[in-house]
């Protein structure tokens, strides 16, 4: 693997990582950067109080009723100002599509579960359950075992 | 509902021309056992055309299982319900199964443990992927 450095104080400051696969180290790598650019957490609000919410203590973002959830390690529910496809956009790549209107920190997954009705759910670390949709299913299924 | 509609359309007119082609096979077998010799033209032209409006229904139907929304179990029932009044009433129609009570209890129990048999197979299969999905999660984490 080779590491090239290109100083330039005119341009816009970026890293780009070109790999032949995600892993490990690239997750290590946008970690880093979005540390330092201080964009690893996001402002979420509950009835009392607001805070910043850093991107690893949250296990799965939900809409309910219309509006965005972050559910965090404890299981608490944060209100998040942002709409779901937005922070798709933002939030690093082990954030993943699970349903219509739900994402998961694949990082935080504990399990998947089928019940009898062929329906599957992922079981975060904190307990909290959200479905999986079938298409979004075959998507995670490459994504895992390949 | 429109992008349902054309899948529905789609499927079934993929499967329509399989129907005769399952028909020929099937009186091919009647004949060379011998239980066919002769038979009415009207009737052979009633029996592919149903048979081929049959087989539109059947792959048609199957365009439930693409609505995210609804749950895999009812999906399956809905296909079920269709599948079932689909291949009922083209048998009576067609005259394949006796026109009774008994002839329809019959057919009734024999598409309902074959349709559970199936079911139970996907069912199975889900598990195994879950299985599979969950041991590369634990590996991925150690």
């Amino acid at each position: 693997m080779k590491f090239r450095l290109i100083i330039d104080p005119t341009g816009e400051e970026e890293i780009i990582a070109r790999v032949q696969d995600r892993s490990a180290l690239t997750d290590q790598i946008e970690a880093l950067v979005l540390r330092h650019a201080g964009t690893d957490s996001i402002a979420a609000y509950t009835e009392d109080d607001t805070r910043m919410l850093p991107f690893a203590d949250i296990e799965c973002i939900t809409v309910i009723d219309g509006k965005t959830y972050a559910i965090d390690t404890h299981n608490q529910r944060y209100r998040l100002k942002r709409r779901l496809y937005e922070l798709e956009e933002e939030l690093p790549g082990c954030f993943i599509r699970i349903n219509k209107s739900a994402l998961a920190n694949e990082k935080r997954l504990e399990r998947f579960t089928a019940s009898f009705n062929g329906a599957v759910d992922a079981v975060f670390q904190c307990g909290y359950t959200e479905y999986v949709s079938r298409r979004c299913f075959a998507r995670i299924r490459r994504r895992f075992e390949k | 509902m429109k992008k349902l509609t054309v899948s529905f359309l789609k499927r079934g007119l993929m499967a329509a021309a399989g129907g005769p082609l399952i028909l020929a096979v099937i009186y091919a077998c009647l004949a060379a056992a011998g239980k066919v010799t002769a038979m009415d033209p009207l009737k052979v032209c009633t029996e592919i055309i149903t048979v081929t409006v049959m087989a539109f229904i059947a792959a048609g139907v199957g365009v439930v299982y693409s609505v995210e929304k609804l749950p895999m179990l009812h999906a399956t029932l809905i296909h079920a319900a269709a599948l079932y009044a689909d291949y009922l009433l083209i048998y009576l129609f067609n005259e394949w199964i006796p026109r009774s009570a008994r002839g329809i209890g019959v057919f009734t129990l024999i598409y309902v443990c074959g349709y559970a048999v199936i079911w139970l197979f996907v069912l199975f299969s889900i598990k195994m992927r879950i299985r599979r999905l969950n041991r590369c999660l634990k590996e991925e984490k150690a």
